[in-house]
């Protein structure tokens, strides 16, 4: 194998696979990346089973040439070594050659490597995914969904499934649900461009895969291609396959959880409600608990407080657009409520409360698109 | 602590309660007084074991830890109390409260000790010392020892060597002839399993271990070896720390297997009843833990650490055997197994503490939340043992024997 290729597109394409490279596999070749060229272009390929990644450079790009191939073939390099040696590479292009023992010179400006190749051949397939049904969504839309619900999966081990997102697909409506048990977060958005009569239900997709796979798509309207199998999920962009597996097991039914009546409402403003559980939270961290008080005053002040035995006490009024109901005193944990009113994109929020000691439920006052639920905690 | 006073002499306090359960017990109901009175596990059940007991009980032989049973063959009339520790709690509120009185500079070791520094105080170390003593005395009812010491350390050791009721200076000078004599085991901070392990370099008295070479103990067993030389030394600058708060704190426990085991339902059953003593003592001192971890020591004393934060406050010996169990699958290399431990750290006291609710439970805790409230505000109205709930007046057995 021989070419040259142009440097920036090399290092881009490997630090888009490298995402899915772990440094703690248990499979020695997934240490590595794959890199194959042919007629047309190159492919990149990293994994760590979980996650795959494969990534093409075409040969030629809006006229510009990208690639010279001498001579086609396929290798496996150090993940670790090769990212970092052609971030550091000196030349604008360049050039690599394997021998027949999978030996590797990468030469750039005055600068040549010499490094220990794997065989290609022992590099596991990726999976075949087939794509006959097909959901089409756009890259920007993709990634507010992910970064809306992400946040709220479960970071233990306790229910595995909780570690992922539920995304389903009904009547056109796909939704992504994810929740710790402590607090819950939904995302809806219709969906035009998809293939006729689709549905899912039980897709659960690892949080660490949409982390990393919201790096990779573009902040962009350009359509993702979504494919679900049996055990594993295909997003599919111009340049690039990301397999993620699925995870075992029913994710609950969440659908219930939500309350569909208020006994006390409020609505406010996001960014002043958003600071202001913030600053009471400064001392609630010291304290370990991040507990934060919301307390109803009139029909047009809550107060914020926190008390921290060992550090101090804070107090602070917010003025709401709207107060409706019962009284209330309800704490909760600041940085749950810090998470999900960073993920509204809204100005305005309206939360409701069915009582102290159960979930209240935050969502714009305009659409139902996002929906936060947030689980209150009790003393001892 | 400021760069300034490092390295200044300090006075410090170790206040240390004497009995102090029995002797609330007998502040309460002074029929008690002079009396052999002990407190324990349910007395109806033969398996009880002894907490503390008084001083009279004590001449009679009667120890703490010591079954029931036992205790009344050597002391047929003593008198048996259950704990009742919001009780002990409302006490401990005042003893601090009182040592407050002098400085702010108090920080709390456990229910009923505390050390204080009183470097910066006006009168002389020994005034304050016997002017507390006597009101601890007068104004509370409760007999205590004090320890004067230039450290943390060394006011510890202090107030160990006159009970009750004794005020003991230890000043650095006579570390060599008061301190070196003892056993190593004596030593506050060296437990048995530390003391067995410093036999094999022959060191049994604290003389022995004060005399090593400094690099020769931080070979051997790391900085633990370097302070607990230092110690032995009668060195010792941690500061008396005020903020110190629970979450500092632990509660551990660990035993070393009577043989080796590699087999994991015996290592589950060792767990379990490691988790049910945790439970039984972080009941006792009223916290819940944050931190779960666990210690693995191999045949070949290879020791392994290991712990992990949980995303919600605990106390149930459900989730501490739960979370330490899994750590322990984690990590065990299953080789045979010598010692295990289990420690609950990142500690908060129930009363400054929350439990996050679950979306999937929660209509259970609403029900004990009524409960809690309701109890709170009865306090609040009557006083705060007017009324508690039935599983913190009696003490949890350990239910897996």
């Amino acid at each position: 194998m021989k070419f040259q290729i142009n440097r920036s597109h090399l290092l881009e394409g490997v630090q888009d696979v490298m995402k899915a490279v772990s440094s703690r596999t248990t499979i020695p070749i997934l240490t590595g990346i794959k890199m194959e060229v042919h007629s047309e272009g190159m492919v990149l390929t990293g994994s760590d089973n979980d996650i795959s990644i494969e990534r093409h450079i075409p040969i030629e790009e809006a006229g510009n040439v990208n690639i010279e191939v001498a001579q086609p073939g396929k290798i496996v390099l150090s993940a670790r070594y090769f990212s970092d040696i052609v971030r550091k590479l000196p030349g604008e292009t360049v050039e690599i050659e394997v021998g027949e023992r999978f030996e590797t010179t990468l030469r750039s400006g005055a600068s040549e490597f010499n490094l220990i190749g794997l065989d290609p051949e022992e590099y596991p397939r990726l999976p075949q995914v087939e794509e006959k049904e097909v959901l089409m969504i756009q890259g920007d839309l993709l990634r507010q969904m992910i970064r809306q619900t992400v946040f709220a999966v479960s970071t233990t081990e306790t229910r595995p499934i909780l570690t992922g997102v539920n995304m389903k697909l009904e009547e056109g409506v796909l939704t992504f649900v994810s929740t710790d048990s402590h607090r819950l977060a939904k995302r809806i958005a219709s969906i035009d461009n998809s293939t006729e009569g689709l549905a899912f239900q039980n897709v659960v997709i690892p949080g660490k895969s949409l982390n990393e796979l919201s790096k990779i798509v573009e902040e962009s309207s350009e359509l993702v291609h979504i494919v679900v199998t049996n055990n594993q999920v295909l997003f599919k962009t111009k340049n690039t396959l990301f397999f993620s597996r699925l995870l075992d097991g029913n994710y609950p039914d969440t659908s219930k959880l939500v309350p569909s009546e208020s006994k006390t409402t409020l609505v406010l403003s996001t960014k002043e409600f958003l600071q202001a559980i913030d600053r009471a939270s400064l001392l609630a961290k010291e304290g370990k608990n991040n507990v934060v008080k919301l307390a109803t005053i009139d029909e047009t002040n809550i107060q914020i407080s926190s008390n921290s035995p060992e550090v101090g006490k804070v107090f602070e009024n917010v003025t709401t657009q709207s107060m409706q109901g019962e009284e209330l005193k309800i704490s909760f944990n600041a940085k749950y409520m810090i998470d999900a009113l960073k993920a509204m994109d809204c100005s305005d929020i309206e939360i409701w409360f069915t009582g102290a000691m159960r979930p209240f439920l935050i969502r714009p006052t305009e659409g139902e698109t996002v929906t936060q639920l947030i689980v209150p905690v009790r003393t001892y | 602590m400021n760069q300034e006073s490092v390295g200044k002499r300090r006075f410090i306090l170790h206040v240390d309660m004497n009995s102090f359960y029995a002797s609330v017990e007998s502040v309460v109901d002074p029929s008690l007084k002079g009396k052999a009175l002990a407190i324990a596990g349910n007395p109806q059940e033969r398996r009880g074991i002894i907490v503390t007991c008084s001083y009279e009980a004590r001449k009679r032989g009667v120890k703490t830890t010591m079954p029931l049973w036992q205790a009344k063959r050597l002391c047929p009339e003593l008198i048996i109390r259950r704990p009742d520790f919001p009780k002990y709690r409302t006490f401990s509120k005042r003893m601090f409260q009182l040592l407050r009185e002098y400085t702010e500079m108090v920080e709390p070791v456990s229910i009923d000790e505390g050390y204080m520094d009183v470097t910066h105080l006006a009168s002389n170390p020994i005034e304050i010392a016997q002017d507390l003593q006597r009101r601890l005395y007068e104004e509370i009812g409760l007999p205590c020892s004090i320890g004067i010491a230039p450290n943390k350390f060394l006011a510890k050791m202090a107030s160990d060597m006159k009970k009750p009721m004794g005020i003991t200076i230890l000043r650095k000078r006579e570390v060599h002839h008061i301190l070196w004599p003892k056993h190593v085991a004596e030593m506050h901070g060296i437990g048995q399993a530390t003391a067995e392990k410093l036999k094999q370099y022959d060191i049994y008295t604290i003389g022995d271990l004060a005399q090593q070479d400094r690099y020769t103990m931080k070979q051997r067993m790391g900085v633990n070896g370097v302070k607990m030389w230092e110690r032995a030394n009668g060195i010792d600058d941690s500061p008396v720390n005020p903020q110190r708060a629970d979450e500092f704190q632990s509660i551990g426990n660990s035993t070393t297997l009577a043989e080796d085991l590699d087999d994991e339902a015996s290592l589950f059953h060792i767990f379990s009843s490691l988790a049910t003593s945790v439970e039984k003592r972080m009941f006792e001192k009223s916290v819940v833990g944050q931190h779960v971890q666990i210690v693995i020591r191999y045949r070949d004393r290879k020791t392994v650490t290991r712990s992990k934060a949980l995303d919600n406050t605990f106390h149930e010996k459900q989730i501490i055997l739960q979370e330490a169990w899994a750590l322990f699958l984690k990590h065990w290399t299953r080789e045979p197994v010598r010692l295990l431990g289990i420690t609950a750290s990142a500690l908060l006291s129930k009363e400054h503490a929350f439990r996050q609710m679950d979306l999937f439970t929660y209509e259970k805790d609403e029900k004990t939340e009524k409960v809690n409230q309701l109890v709170q505000n009865l306090q609040e109205k009557f006083g705060q043992s007017s009324i508690r709930k039935g599983a913190e007046a009696a003490p949890l057995e350990p239910h897996d024997e």
